[in-house]
């Protein structure tokens, strides 16, 4: 592409047009951005294209994961328009057929209810959480659609969100307000006190420390073994914890990020992207690698040393346990808590004998029951109450 | 806002300035800070620990001649560590002084001067005088979104308000660099404001040419031996094996540390004994042993 004379205009439309086509590669540049980019080139002139490139990645790109993108349309662009095209049309997200909106499962319950029932009552009405592990069960579970709740099971989830808050309580931040059993002095409420008083400081107004919600990581095994719980202990999170500062992922032989799904407030949004971002659905565990991978990518989700995570797994690991020891180490040692939501516990006389379960039982600082899912109330009081700690 | 902020006309004017007071800066990074400089606007940089983001804003500070402000970030940081304070004790201690002279409203209007004003990094750099400060905000990621939020007026216009005296308006724009090491993502807020460049590892040569002038003692083959030794390091296969690699600011330190032990060339005692200056956990140091040989040997061509 000629770049032609800055005052010609010519120059003006390639860097708009290159703008654009940032802007459909997925890299956020609005109009000031490129208004600023056409005023960095006339300063830097075009005799040099690294010059070139540099000051328009500076203004043009604001985050790491966009650099690449950038430099390859830049190189495309300013070689050989017409591979540009190419380019573009290969990054663009493939135009998908136009479907007919699916209903959701709980529509489509309240739809069916209103004929009379043809066939006995579907199995999945009633909840029969506990029962997830006979074979013939799994079996079904691997192929039961994960992104829907049932009606019942939505029924539950809303209630135990409305009757059972997950009190994770707040601790003290750094940042501080008027209180009364401060420990530092509020000089700006006592000057106020003293111009009512004339001059006098009659008691010493407090600063506290303000209170600040615990950030969240709910790390959920989505292998076969898992499945349901999976599902309904992360409807209950993405409920219960709105509002406050949380991220997610899920692992099975690889790690899956959750978080986009989890901006969702819908529920059932949430499953759906949840289970459109799953690739591995009931594989293996692999949960040495797939911490590694959190550590290496998403370490900047733990925040300081506050973050509680909320491990849920069974921990029937395929990995290596050497790995998954160092990691979870690792993990430990970067949050404030690690709770680990094992669903094996409610076998009488369960030992941690598979070697992830092993690891997990001698670092986690807390290890919960989650079989019984018709009873949550007893997992957010004995989650809140670990915490608390 | 009065005007010049850069002395320089070019990048290339710029890039050898920096390297007269010891800051290599590749073309790039040249480009952005010129930039920075001429469209008056914040420059954010990001990048790994040790990669000599906060250095730049020392090294700008001595080629301009201008002083260098620098507000530390963190957790829970608020805005009277940040911009000002009233001096409540200065202020109580005049109202009790002047209270049987004046009257109440003027006493008022006494204590809220700017001689009671307490200012801190973001206030000074506004108020510098001609041609202006420096501003280093280093280690953004580690405040608070909160305090993120109070920074948006300063990135963006360089002013701020203070209730009691009005909105300050910077008479030179401060060159302000902002640095992150991405232990979280920033408000799009914040880096809308802000020029951005990502800063790497250094290529070998730059290294070298960095080690060189940082630590003049250590001599061309030891000098040679380190750089090689730790870019090789954070090559594949060898990354993979770490947390995290050691920046230039480890080389450097390596550097120093093998002249002061009167090392001419690195053998893998020598580099058994010092690891812990390259790599800082003990996981680290761990891995690195059964590696030594390997990385030692010559390149193949």
């Amino acid at each position: 592409m000629k770049l032609g004379d800055a005052r010609s205009g010519k120059l003006r439309d390639n860097i708009t047009g290159f703008g654009r086509a940032l802007r459909r590669a997925g890299v956020p540049v609005d109009s000031s951005r490129i208004a600023m980019a056409i005023e960095a080139i006339e300063l830097v002139g075009i005799e040099r294209k690294d010059d070139l490139h540099a000051a328009l990645r500076a203004v043009l790109v604001s985050r790491q994961q966009d650099l690449e993108v950038f430099d390859q349309l830049f190189d495309a662009l300013f070689r050989n328009p017409e591979l540009a095209q190419q380019l573009l049309a290969q990054m663009l997200p493939k135009v998908r057929q136009a479907e007919a909106p699916k209903r959701k499962a709980r529509v489509q319950e309240a739809l069916a209810a209103a004929r009379a029932p043809k066939e006995g009552p579907r199995k999945e009405s009633e909840i029969q959480l506990d029962a997830a592990m006979t074979a013939s069960d799994q079996q079904r579970l691997r192929h039961a659609d994960f992104a829907t709740l049932n009606a019942s099971e939505f029924r539950l989830i809303e209630r135990l969100v409305r009757d059972v808050p997950l009190p994770l309580p707040p601790v003290r931040g750094r940042r501080t307000r008027a209180g009364v059993r401060g420990q530092r002095p509020h000089w700006a409420a006592a000057m106020q006190q003293a111009r009512r008083f004339e001059g006098e400081l009659l008691w010493l107004p407090k600063r506290a420390r303000r209170p600040q919600a615990l950030p969240l990581l709910v790390l959920v095994d989505v292998s076969g073994s898992m499945e349901r719980y999976a599902r309904l202990l992360l409807a209950f999170l993405h409920n219960a914890t709105q509002g406050r500062p949380r991220a997610a992922f899920a692992f099975g032989t690889d790690l899956t990020d959750l978080r986009p799904a989890f901006r969702q407030r819908d529920t059932d949004h949430m499953l759906d992207m949840a289970n459109a971002a799953i690739a591995d659905f009931a594989g293996g565990t692999r949960l040495g690698a797939s911490l590694a991978t959190l550590r290496e990518r998403h370490a900047r989700t733990l925040v300081g040393r506050r973050t509680v995570v909320v491990l849920i797994s069974d921990g029937l690991d395929t990995g290596e346990p050497d790995a998954l020891n160092s990691e979870v180490l690792w993990l430990k040692r970067h949050c404030r808590q690690l709770l680990w939501l094992n669903p094996l516990l409610r076998f009488d006389g369960y030992a941690p004998l598979a070697s992830g379960a092993k690891v997990l039982h001698e670092h986690a600082d807390g290890m919960l029951a989650v079989h019984n899912l018709s009873r949550l109330e007893d997992l957010a009081q004995a989650m809140a109450r670990l915490m608390q700690r | 806002m009065v005007e010049p902020v850069s002395g320089f006309a070019t990048i290339d004017e710029l890039t050898h300035a920096l390297k007269g007071v010891g800051y290599h800066a590749p073309r790039q990074l040249a480009t952005s800070v010129f930039l920075a400089m001429k469209l008056q606007r914040p420059l954010l940089l990001e990048g790994e620990p040790g990669v000599g983001k906060t250095e730049l804003a020392k090294a700008l500070s001595k080629v301009l001649a201008r002083p260098m402000l620098r507000l530390q970030c963190y957790d829970g940081m608020e805005q009277r560590e940040a911009l000002y304070e009233w001096n409540h004790t200065a202020q109580l201690l005049h109202m009790r002084a002047a209270q049987d002279t004046v009257t109440a409203d003027e006493i008022e209007r006494e204590v809220y001067q700017p001689r009671y004003l307490i200012r801190r990094p973001l206030l000074q750099a506004l108020q510098a005088p001609a041609p202006g400060a420096v501003l280093l905000i280093d280690e953004v990621d580690r405040a608070d979104e909160p305090f993120e939020a109070f920074l948006l007026e300063y990135l963006g216009e360089y002013q701020v308000t203070i209730p009691e005296l009005g909105t300050i308006k910077a008479e030179a724009a401060p060159i302000t660099i902002l640095t992150s090491n991405r232990t979280r993502d920033l408000n799009d807020a914040v880096k809308r404001r802000c020029l951005y460049q990502w800063m790497d590892y250094p290529e070998r040569e730059r290294e070298l040419a960095i080690v060189q002038s940082q630590v003049p003692e250590a001599g061309p083959a030891l000098t040679e031996q380190i750089t090689q030794f730790v870019s090789r390091l954070r090559s594949m296969p060898f990354a993979n094996a770490f947390q995290r690699s050691p920046g230039i600011a480890e080389s450097v330190e390596w550097a120093k540390a093998l002249v002061a032990l009167d090392t001419l060339t690195l053998d893998p005692e020598v580099v058994q004994d010092t690891a812990g200056i390259l790599f800082k956990q003990r996981e680290d140091v761990a891995a690195l042993i059964p590696l030594i040989d390997e990385l030692l040997q010559p390149e193949p061509a």
